[in-house]
């Protein structure tokens, strides 16, 4: 187990490596450079120069690749344009929000897609078509809404009509009864195409244990069909089922920039839509390294919980 | 009345007749055998030619404003209501749908001819071409896709091109990977060690034996990437970072109702449902071409 994760860690280390490359030298292909893109119309001439000064763009390109680094080392990430904040600052208040809707629409969605799932598949080993084609039928066009419509209607029905839920206003995480109620839509939008990924994995991997020989020993046995399906079937399903919730995240984070736009959540995404708009290309950089890693971490992550779930694999 | 000894059958039995053989034909066509595939073209085949009649159908011009009829619900003069300018929603809604599948197909082509051409050189050769290309892919899936196309558009800017070109991108890693992989399953195949000990070239093995036997899969990867290339086009037109208006694409079309959600639901919701009806009838494209190139789904 060590071993493996060393090495799985050490994947890690490598991918990040490349990650941050990727993207100092993607910032440094922008048709002109990076200040003449960020000032647009406003700067020319000494004030252009200027700035270009105060971004570093003036060393050598191994210099400037070296600062890049040893600033992000010490999260010395710099200052937006527009507000002059120090972007950790930003991240260090933007990122819990984005992280709990995450978190939460992934519990949320395990909640609900591994009892469906489940109920599918049996439905489908009993023979009983009907329940189960609408399960599935259902869950692929879930699946298959764009989010961001899927928010606008749920907007439209549970805010602005019935009025269940504030669609703006600050989250300020002193009231948690507030941030709940703020951030339920948006999780429970993001967990409808989860729930609908998830349900479908949880009923082939169910269904395909439910055909083995031990589980109908176990029902030879004269085990009730709860404790089959829970003792047996689940069991096994678990390891398929992880890693789809880990593949799923990186959609997940996409939902999020989606989300975060529509319900005005003050989220990374909307950080970085703002400092796409308003051409931060400093900020963009690192909240695309932040977006990376996080999603690394997370398939790492997996792959160490898939190797110590598996019974199968002896350390 | 004619006295000649065989007289013509009716023209109409003739066409009739022509017809119901080209229809039985139909039915035994593979593709068309396949009840997927019939939804999915049920759905494809009205959209495009409603997109190539939409000039001469009595429309309002996608762009043309009507300052007497703004915000309408929908009405049988403009199927899906007006928006705030009074442009009519259908027309800008199948404007929309031709940038959409524009972008669809053009992504999963680009995707599947790179892909193949990156992917079966990675597989085929090994060593060093594999590690290299694998390293760049490995790194470009560190990225969620949508995040990836959303940090190539602030590189490229805005507009149909770069949207091509960004979601392509984030797309052609997991073609090199799939085809990379057929390959290598491909590669220890009997035929191909017996074509090699007839002294068979490495073009001739890839474009004889490992390309051909690897067109299925790729090709339905291929329609499942231009349902999602549809989606992502979509997102990004709706967080301002895509197709920009004027110009309507469906996802810009549903961030400009999104302001009126309350007066005018429907510039929003219609253009959304077609979205849906596009995802949905590539993907069962994509079942419906899956088990009709499957050996072992053929009757």
């Amino acid at each position: 187990m060590l071993a493996y994760s060393l090495k799985k860690l050490l994947q890690l280390v490598v991918t990040t490596i490349g990650v941050v490359t990727l993207v100092f030298f993607a910032m440094r292909l922008i048709p002109g450079d990076a200040a003449a893109a960020m000032a647009g119309d406003t700067l020319s001439g000494a004030a252009l120069e200027r700035l270009r000064e105060q971004m570093g763009l003036n060393e050598p390109l191994f210099v400037q690749f070296w600062n890049f680094l040893r600033n992000l080392l010490i999260f010395d990430l710099g200052r937006t344009m527009t507000t002059n904040l120090p972007v950790s600052d930003l991240i260090k208040s933007a990122a819990p929000i984005t992280l709990s809707i995450a978190l939460a629409t992934i519990v949320l969605a395990i909640a609900i897609a591994i009892p469906l799932g489940t109920m599918a598949a049996y439905m489908a080993h009993k023979g009983h078509k009907t329940l189960d084609n609408l399960i599935t039928g259902l869950a692929m066009i879930i699946a298959l809404m764009p989010s961001f419509w899927t928010a606008l209607v749920f907007l439209l029905i549970f805010s602005l009509t019935l009025g269940w839920f504030p669609a703006s206003g600050a989250i300020s995480w002193d009231d948690p009864y507030s941030v709940m109620m703020r951030l339920a839509l948006p999780i429970l939008v993001l967990s409808m195409s989860q729930v609908a990924i998830l349900s479908r994995m949880t009923r082939t991997a169910v269904l395909d244990v439910l055909s083995e020989d031990y589980v109908r020993t176990a029902r030879a046995m004269g085990w009730s069909e709860l404790r089959v399906l829970f003792r047996h079937a689940l069991k096994n399903a678990a390891l398929p089922i992880v890693t789809v919730v880990g593949l799923s995240f990186g959609n997940l984070l996409n939902g999020t920039v989606i989300v975060e736009a529509i319900f005005t959540i003050p989220g990374i995404g909307t950080v970085l839509i703002n400092g796409i708009n308003s051409r931060d290309y400093q900020l963009v950089q690192v909240l695309m390294i932040f977006y990376a890693l996080l999603f690394v971490f997370i398939n790492f992550a997996t792959d160490i919980l898939y190797r110590a779930l598996d019974p199968r694999v002896k350390f | 009345m004619s006295n000649s000894a065989i007289t013509p059958p009716p023209r109409a039995l003739v066409v009739w007749m022509a017809l119901g053989k080209t229809l039985a034909e139909l039915r035994a066509n593979r593709f068309l055998a396949n009840s997927k595939m019939r939804s999915a073209l049920a759905i494809l085949i009205p959209l495009s030619l409603l997109i190539l009649l939409a000039p001469v159908l009595p429309l309002q011009a996608p762009l043309q404003t009507n300052l007497m009829a703004m915000m309408q619900p929908p009405s049988l003069e403009h199927p899906f209501g007006t928006d705030r300018m009074g442009r009519d929603i259908f027309s800008r809604t199948l404007e929309g749908v031709k940038i959409s599948l524009k972008v669809g197909l053009s992504v999963a082509a680009l995707a599947l001819v790179m892909g193949m051409i990156l992917g079966t050189l990675a597989g085929f050769f090994g060593g060093l071409m594999d590690r290299s290309v694998m390293v760049i892919v490995d790194i470009l899936m560190a990225f969620p896709s949508l995040l990836l196309a959303i940090g190539l558009i602030a590189i490229m800017g805005t507009g149909l091109v770069p949207v091509v070109m960004a979601i392509a991108i984030a797309d052609i890693p997991r073609f090199i990977r799939l085809q990379r992989s057929l390959v290598l399953g491909l590669r220890t195949r009997a035929y191909i060690d017996a074509a090699r000990t007839v002294q068979a070239s490495q073009f001739w093995l890839m474009s004889r034996h490992i390309v051909p036997n690897s067109v299925a899969p790729m090709l339905v990867a291929a329609s499942i990437s231009a349902a999602n290339a549809i989606l992502v086009e979509a997102s990004l037109s709706f967080l301002g970072l895509g197709i920009m208006p004027p110009a309507p694409s469906l996802g810009n079309l549903i961030r400009e109702g999104q302001l009126y959600m309350e007066q005018a639901w429907w510039i929003s919701t219609l253009p959304g449902v077609v979205i849906l009806l596009i995802a949905i009838s590539f993907h069962f494209l994509s079942d419906g071409v899956r088990q009709a190139l499957d050996p072992r789904t053929r009757k």
